[in-house]
């Protein structure tokens, strides 16, 4: 059962995902063969924004995070639901009150004991922090008070988002004594309670942990400890892996998958994840303020062609946010776009642009990124859309588009959150800082989208994510284009390794050979 | 006997010209981060932006503060060797060029010594065979060499001696003082490739030097007296060698730095190189300025013990 | 044709530059009635093919051919070459005159900006410019430009204070001629030999530099093609397609070896003692 986890090629639905994962977890249920010890190598293809959770502000920072801390809420690797973390129970008295119960007997790094005040403190730090960049993640939460260790939140109105809001950067608790003695430093400390502990981090370098030695979770950690090497380049990345460098490298494209399959000495893992690669519209302004250029710009790109081009065609190619494997998704909308350059030309001409329309998008100046992009130019091409692109390298790439708004549209990569009403809240929701022109991009939108957070009914709140979709997609507020399935390639003596559905690899399971 | 008049003169007008360049060379580049367009906090805030969020930014590192004393500032911290921190990832400048430093400072010597190992015997080589069939090869090979793009060589070396054979590590580095023989064997291949230019400029300017003085009436006398070639270029061209060798060491210095810029992010290695790139494409200030602060420093020192150097080797250089 | 190589001092090696770069140039030119191929069109289904007889050099990673891209790359890759040493001309010849001639505080000021700016290594500031400015060729290679332009003119400046001792300026000066007119009749002419050699072998560490920019992404943006541009993308399919290298590579190198041979060549023809003997 150690074999490396292999997919057939095509795009992984639900059930070869679910029979994927369960026979990982079986490998993960052998506890006789896992073994522990030695130090797990990996290449990291970003810089850490921060290692306060509070105050990073890169979707990438998670993977390095998550052997630091443990969140408040944890989730199920193949359905994303809500299961136990460092709060042992949670429940909703009332639709506006939401009490955790916190485990007991958990330490920080720093030996101080984590109970219900220092929950509070947390919480309370994010949403009132000057450096906090995730005060909206809690907006909803009105008043906390705490008593030994029982934490109550009082809510300003109903929002069953919170438990998996919990099990992201929001419910990854630190110590309070740190924060308080390091300040601003604390970026660079991180004293949580996770698995590892840290020993050092170098800029743009490497990150260094050492083993928790009393950690919580029985059996854990596997590994004696972990090293975050950061490679920008992925092709790099993967030649560290394969050269015996590292150990383990994730977040490769799927073009790297032939490479893989081909050096006998290396095992990959293929899951699915919330990763959208897809283009954000500037609809606060012409001419895509106009909903038949932007239905134009949905109908040009054919996505089957674009999969095969820029990610092996193992992709799951979308007209949605969500993959199909998810539970909120509105699978009725998955395909809507189809390619169709005539109907688009149709669609441009009845919008007012009978010769066609030029448009301007920011993008990346990263080789992989490129090339996606000249993969549009020549697509749209067809269709009479006449693509350009003005491209940045790193951070400054989107800031150009959603602060300084240059460009029509932005070709990026949406990480996803744990909590799908954070997706389109972020993504689509009237003022957010990823809606370029800031206003509401359909009428019912706002309405709709506080409708996915009223109920903890998981079949109510589906029904509210379809409404929302159907907004979404009949107004095509942006240009879904496929799920970057999450990558992982890592040498013979890996073992244990399991993808999970959020796309963020958690290296927990994972265990050295010899 | 080093800590002659000349000499301390020497050394007191490099000190006294650090102050200005230093100052110049920083007012410079910061202006031009400056005057570009681009809103920093925006990118600082990332993926969490809000607007609240980015004003907060734009507040907390002064960047609403007027341009001189956003400079001032900068300026009066780093006399007192606080270089401040990267507004990034708030890592201490002075802390992160440490690191790097002398990962950088490796692949720089390694490419001089292999460029000197290399070059030093093929120029003499060249010119005391002058115009035979051996010269032609060595200069054309060196001519090769300047016009070589040392980031193709590199890929040429990961592809053969990396991935093909495995005898090198195709990326990477270590740091010299947690693993030195590591670490040298991670420099091979990015000193060698940094190199092919440095070899051909070693060669060519040795070359030249030495054929001007073994053409010299001084050398021709001594021909007549029947020294043998080799003694001659023993006793009397060495001197000179070692003069032309100091010239072009100082010159190669410079440049290899800057091409390992290139070299570094070929090979994915954490060097000065990679760090002021990445930092200049965001505006990382701090960061931007503690390097350009280091490199004018090293250049400058560089110079000045080549200048010494020139004294002790043609003693007539310190009386002028 | 023996005109010529006189010229070039009976170099032949420098009449084989001559000859290679005017048919690149020429090439550049018209490249579009010589490639093969649109070298923007895709063909999604032979994506990464080895050479053929469709495809001399095969295609790349979006089924491009490469021998057209290759083509197309030349006229990028010596506009750019170009750009940046007449740059460095327009900025560096004036200011090294201006420094030479007129002296006292005017030399010490510029040539203490000279001094700093040459004590930085060029590549990494122009990078850090073109980050700054925005990725482009014509942003890179103003950079490069600005880099070049000080060499340039501390050249300019020595060979100024040459040619100044010279009678014929001192005579010109006592005739009541203008400075302008001095320094455009009198001192340039005689001053600029060295710094045509310079410029020419600068040509070549401009398209390295290009190159280097390029293959960093800052440079010529895709889908335009260029050499660094096309080498940076074999590095990412090195392990599959490791045969895509070669050849912009060989390009590069070639190009930039031509005009080093030929900057040599000039200077072996106008050396002043050469030409005395």
């Amino acid at each position: 059962m150690n074999a490396p986890i292999k997919l057939p090629s095509g795009r992984i639905d639900r059930r070869t995902f679910l029979a994927l994962t369960g026979a990982a977890a079986m490998a993960g249920g052998e506890a006789k063969a896992q073994k522990r010890g030695g130090t797990l190598r990996l290449s990291a293809q970003s810089n850490p924004s921060s290692l306060d959770p509070q105050t990073g502000n890169s979707g990438s920072d998670h993977v390095i995070l998550y052997p630091l801390y443990d969140s408040l809420v944890e989730w199920d690797y193949t359905t994303l639901q809500a299961k136990p973390g460092l709060a042992e129970k949670w429940a909703y008295p009332d639709p506006s009150t939401l009490v955790l119960t916190i485990r007991d007997g958990v330490t920080f790094h720093d030996g101080t004991k984590l109970d219900g005040a220092a929950v509070r403190y947390n919480l309370m730090r994010a949403m009132s922090h000057e450096r906090s960049n995730i005060k909206s993640d809690l907006g909803t939460v009105a008043e906390i008070t705490a008593s030994g260790q029982t934490v109550t939140l009082k809510l300003k109105q109903p929002d069953s988002a919170l438990p998996l809001i919990l099990s992201d950067r929001a419910g990854m608790m630190s110590s309070p004594k740190a924060m308080e003695e390091h300040g601003r430093d604390y970026d660079r400390r991180a004293v949580g309670t996770g698995a590892m502990k840290l020993v050092s981090w170098a800029d743009n370098e490497r990150v260094v942990m050492v083993k928790n030695d009393s950690y919580w979770k029985k059996d854990r950690p596997l590994q004696d400890g972990m090293v975050f090497q950061i490679i920008p380049e992925l092709p790099t990345g993967l030649r560290s892996v394969t050269a015996g460098q590292n150990d383990l490298v994730y977040y490769l494209v799927p073009q790297q998958k032939q490479l893989i399959d081909r050096a006998r000495t290396l095992g990959s893992a293929v899951g699915p994840s919330l990763l959208c690669v897809h283009a954000y519209f500037n609809y606060g302004r012409a001419p895509l303020d106009n909903v038949k250029v932007r239905q134009a710009l949905n109908y040009a790109v054919d996505r089957e062609e674009f999969n095969k081009a820029t990610h092996g065609g193992i992709a799951e190619t979308t007209s949605t946010i969500l993959p199909r494997a998810h539970w909120a998704c509105a699978t009725e909308y998955s395909g809507t776009f189809t390619y169709d350059p005539d109907r688009a030309r149709k669609l441009l001409a009845e919008g007012g642009h009978p010769n066609g329309i030029d448009i301007l998008g920011v993008g990346y100046a990263e080789q992989l990124q490129v090339q996606q992009q000249e993969v549009l130019i020549e697509q749209m091409r067809k269709a009479g859309i006449r693509l350009r692109w003005e491209r940045y390298t790193g951070p400054p790439t989107p800031a150009a588009f959603f602060a300084e708004k240059k460009g029509d549209i932005l070709l990026a990569p949406w990480t996803g959150r744990p909590d799908p009403s954070l997706t389109y809240q972020l993504v689509f929701g009237t003022g957010s800082y990823f809606n370029a022109g800031r206003g509401e991009g359909a009428p019912g939108l706002t309405e709709a989208l506080l409708a996915t957070r009223a109920s903890d009914d998981l079949t109510v709140r589906k029904e509210a994510f379809r409404k929302l979709q159907k907004i979404v997609t009949e107004n095509a507020l942006h240009l879904p284009l496929l799920f970057r399935p999450e990558l992982t390639a890592y040498s013979a003596k890996v073992k244990g390794y399991k993808p999970n559905l959020l796309g963020k690899p958690k290296f927990e399971d994972v265990w050295l050979e010899g | 006997m080093l800590a002659n008049a000349p000499r301390l003169m020497l050394v007191g007008r490099r000190l006294v010209q650090f102050v200005p360049v230093i100052v110049l060379a920083t007012f410079v580049v910061f202006g031009l981060l400056k005057l570009v367009p681009g809103d920093l906090a925006a990118t600082l805030a990332g993926e969490y932006a809000t607007e609240e969020r980015i004003a907060q930014i734009r507040e907390s590192y002064g960047l609403n503060d007027p341009f001189l004393v956003q400079y001032g500032r900068w300026l009066w911290n780093a006399m007192q060797l606080d270089l401040s921190r990267s507004f990034q990832s708030n890592e201490p400048v002075l802390e992160q060029i440490m690191h790097r430093f002398p990962t950088t400072m490796l692949l720089v010597v390694g490419a001089l010594l292999v460029s000197l190992v290399v070059g030093v015997p093929l120029g003499i080589l060249a010119a005391t065979n002058a115009g035979s069939r051996l010269d032609v090869a060595v200069t054309s090979l060196s001519s090769f060499g300047v016009a070589l793009p040392n980031f193709w060589l590199a890929m040429i070396l990961v592809a053969t001696f990396s991935l093909s054979w495995g005898w090198f590590p195709a990326t990477g580095a270590v740091r010299f003082g947690a693993d030195p023989a590591g670490a040298i064997w991670h420099a091979v291949l990015p000193s060698i490739a940094l190199a092919a230019g440095g070899i051909a400029e070693v060669v060519r300017q040795l070359r030249s030097a030495l054929i001007e003085i073994l053409s010299s009436q001084y050398v021709r006398t001594l021909y007549a007296k029947g020294l043998s070639p080799s003694a001659i270029l023993w006793k009397h061209g060495l001197k000179n060698v070692a003069v032309t060798l100091l010239t072009v060491i100082g010159l190669l210095a410079s440049r290899l730095l800057g091409g390992a810029v290139v070299i570094e992010a070929v090979f994915a290695i954490p060097g000065m190189g990679s760090m002021v790139v990445r930092a200049a494409i965001v505006k990382d200030f701090p960061v931007v300025q503690g390097v350009v602060f280091t490199m004018v420093i090293l250049v400058i020192a560089i110079n000045l013990v080549i200048d010494l150097l020139y004294t002790i080797v043609d003693p007539r250089v310190a009386l002028k | 044709m023996r005109a010529l190589r006189a010229w070039l001092g009976g170099n032949s090696a420098a009449v084989l530059a001559l000859f290679f770069l005017v048919a690149l140039f020429t090439l550049a030119l018209m490249a579009p009635l010589i490639a093969p191929y649109v070298p923007t069109a895709q063909n999604l289904g032979n994506t990464l093919a080895e050479p053929s007889w469709q495809h001399w050099m095969g295609t790349d990673d979006l089924g491009r051919d490469v021998l057209s891209r290759l083509i197309h790359g030349a006229p990028a890759s010596l506009f750019a070459s170009l750009l940046a040493v007449g740059v460095a001309t327009a900025i560096g010849v004036p200011v090294g005159l201006l420094a030479g001639f007129l002296g006292g505080w005017v030399d010490d000021a510029i040539s203490r900006v000279i001094d700093t700016l040459l004590s930085f290594p060029g590549i990494v500031l122009a990078i850090g410019v073109t980050g700054a400015l925005g990725i482009g060729l014509t942003n890179a290679m103003l950079a490069v430009g600005i880099v070049f332009a000080p060499g340039l003119a501390r050249l300019m400046r020595a060979q100024t204070l040459v040619v100044k001792q010279e009678l014929y300026v001192d005579a010109s000066r006592c005739f009541g001629a203008s400075l302008s007119r001095i320094l455009l009749k009198h001192v340039m002419p005689n001053a600029v030999q060295p710094v045509i050699v310079q410029v020419t072998l600068l040509l070549a560490v401009a398209l390295l530099a290009e190159a280097s920019l390029s293959f960093l992404g800052l440079g010529v943006q895709p889908p335009q093609p260029s050499w660094g541009g096309m080498l940076a993308r074999a590095y990412n399919y090195m392990e599959l397609a490791p045969e895509q290298m070669y050849a912009p590579g060989i390009a590069i190198l070639l190009t930039a070896l031509a005009f080093n041979t030929l900057g040599e060549a000039l200077r072996q023809a106008l050396d002043p003692t050469r030409r005395r003997r």
